[in-house]
């Protein structure tokens, strides 16, 4: 199961998926806020959303789970 | 202000001044490099210092 | 009766009153709205438009020497060199340089923006100012305040006003002046380069480096040392772990005291006599021309780099060795990833962003033994 990885170390700032979402390569999936810039994270795979391991708020490095996609 | 301009000068500042940033950089860059895999070198060593301790790496804070 | 009433209006300040004096209010009332309302760089403006409109005020008295309450702040402040370190010590308890020592290599891009200092000083030397001027102005494309105010207080204080309010009217529009270049000296397939994941950088990498600069920037250029020495003991603070009181005060509560006392002080020098003069104009155009030949020049040498790497870097980064922190690095952030989405330029650019902040310190040490 592919996992979305956070590229750059930040906040989560917006989800804009759920559990089950179908979603496609380059759909804007989550937007982390990174030294007060919104950074939106693209989706990489085709798939359905399995999991989201953050919620807003949340301080993620890079490399950290954002989300699973089967 | 309306005395003529030492070019000479003029250069001799822009010449220092280019030369002298890039020196100082370089430099910088280089200790950088040699300090950081030193201290990389002595971190995996600490690591894996449990079963064969590696001998202490060298003081990174003396620095010429 | 009557005598009493002319008596106080004849010593008010409103009948000293010159159209210099209303023109600044002007000036004033500009950087106010700038500050308030656009939020351009507020910290800095909002005190320095204040501090225009009080000292162009007359008879008020308050950068008489020896008596003014804010020539006080400015005498002990910054002719005697104590603000701008300040600040640095701030700055150095804020800054990570968690990137730069990630990829030491962009501390040329950090040098590479800096050749753009030494045009500019070029450049203002045909425009007719004398060396220490043409100086103090080369170094507002450090993008830089403290470094800017420090460097002019003591090659051209007369400037002091204007070259500040460029420095920070600039750095704020670095969103709008960077793009621009960037598109044009790069190509398409260049900016989508993606950079790879940066190395970890462990804690004691972290504590070495300050250190380490420390020593070797001050060993090799002594004129640096007032800024340089504060801004490695603040990043010293920060990185050390140990100490988080000193590093919550310098980047707190000593900062924000001494952004206070730096921008009033550099306001209230800008009377009506020392700003309206031609040379301000040329000053705010040489400004620019700063940022702009520094974003270029920061642009080439990343090209230029790229001729000798394996792992090639993406040469917007460069850009961000105009060391307005962090706006440059967000900018190329933005332009990476509008050409590429994929990429997250922002860490990558943070490397050149802090090395350009040692590389204007450098420059300005080098320019000042040159010719304070």
């Amino acid at each position: 199961m592919p996992e979305l990885l956070a590229p750059i170390a930040g906040n989560v700032w917006k989800i804009l998926i759920a559990v089950g979402d179908k979603v496609e390569l380059d759909d804007e999936v989550i937007i982390l806020e990174a030294l007060k810039m919104e950074t939106p994270i693209y989706c990489d795979d085709n798939g359905t959303i399995t999991a989201i391991r953050v919620k807003e708020g949340d301080a993620v490095n890079e490399g950290d789970v954002l989300a699973v996609i089967g | 202000m309306h005395s003529m301009t030492d070019w000479s000068k003029v250069l001799e500042v822009f010449g220092s001044g280019i030369v002298g940033v890039y020196l100082v950089m370089i430099l910088l860059q280089l200790l950088t490099q040699l300090s950081t895999r030193i201290i990389d070198l002595v971190e995996k060593g600490n690591k894996t210092g449990a079963a064969a301790p590696k001998p202490p790496g060298n003081d990174v804070e003396v620095k010429a | 009766m009557f005598d009493i009433f002319k008596q106080l209006i004849m010593s008010s300040g409103a009948v000293s009153l010159t159209g210099g004096n209303l023109i600044m209010w002007l000036v004033a009332f500009v950087l106010l709205y700038l500050a308030v309302k656009k939020q351009y760089e507020p910290l800095l403006l909002l005190p320095i438009a204040f501090g225009i409109l009080v000292v162009n005020l007359p008879l008020t008295f308050l950068m008489e020497p020896e008596h003014g309450l804010i020539w006080f702040f400015y005498h002990y402040g910054i002719e005697n060199d104590i603000i701008p370190p300040l600040i640095f010590l701030g700055l150095g308890a804020m800054i990570d340089f968690g990137p730069l020592i990630a990829n030491p290599k962009t501390l040329l891009l950090g040098a590479g923006a800096q050749v753009g200092l030494y045009v500019t000083f070029f450049a203002a030397i045909l425009f007719g100012f004398d060396l220490r001027e043409a100086a103090s102005i080369a170094i507002i494309g450090g993008a830089d305040g403290p470094t800017t105010i420090y460097l002019t207080s003591k090659l051209a204080p007369q400037l002091l006003g204007a070259t500040a309010v460029s420095a920070y009217a600039y750095m704020a529009l670095v969103p709008i002046i960077q793009p621009p270049i960037m598109k044009l000296l790069t190509t398409d397939h260049e900016r989508k380069i993606v950079m790879s994941k940066l190395r970890p950088v462990s804690r004691l990498q972290k504590i070495c480096f300050p250190i380490i600069s420390a020593m070797t920037i001050m060993l090799l250029v002594p004129a640096s040392a007032p800024l340089i020495s504060m801004l490695m003991l603040g990043n010293l603070f920060k990185e050390s772990g140990v100490v988080e009181r000193l590093t919550k005060a310098s980047s707190n509560e000593l900062m924000n005291i001494v952004t206070i006392f730096l921008g009033l002080s550099v306001g209230a020098t800008m009377t009506a006599s020392t700003f309206l003069s031609p040379k301000v104009l040329f000053i705010f155009f040489l400004g620019l021309f700063a940022f702009i030949i520094s974003t270029a020049s920061g642009l080439l040498m990343a090209k230029f780099m790229n001729l000798f790497l394996k792992n090639k870097i993406n040469p917007l980064i460069g850009a961000a060795g105009v060391s307005a922190v962090p706006m440059a690095a967000r900018c190329v952030h933005k332009v990476g990833s509008e050409a590429n989405r994929r990429n997250y330029l922002l860490m990558h650019a943070m490397g050149p962003n802090v090395a350009g902040v040692i590389g204007t310190v450098v420059a300005a040490a080098i320019l000042l033994k040159n010719l304070g």
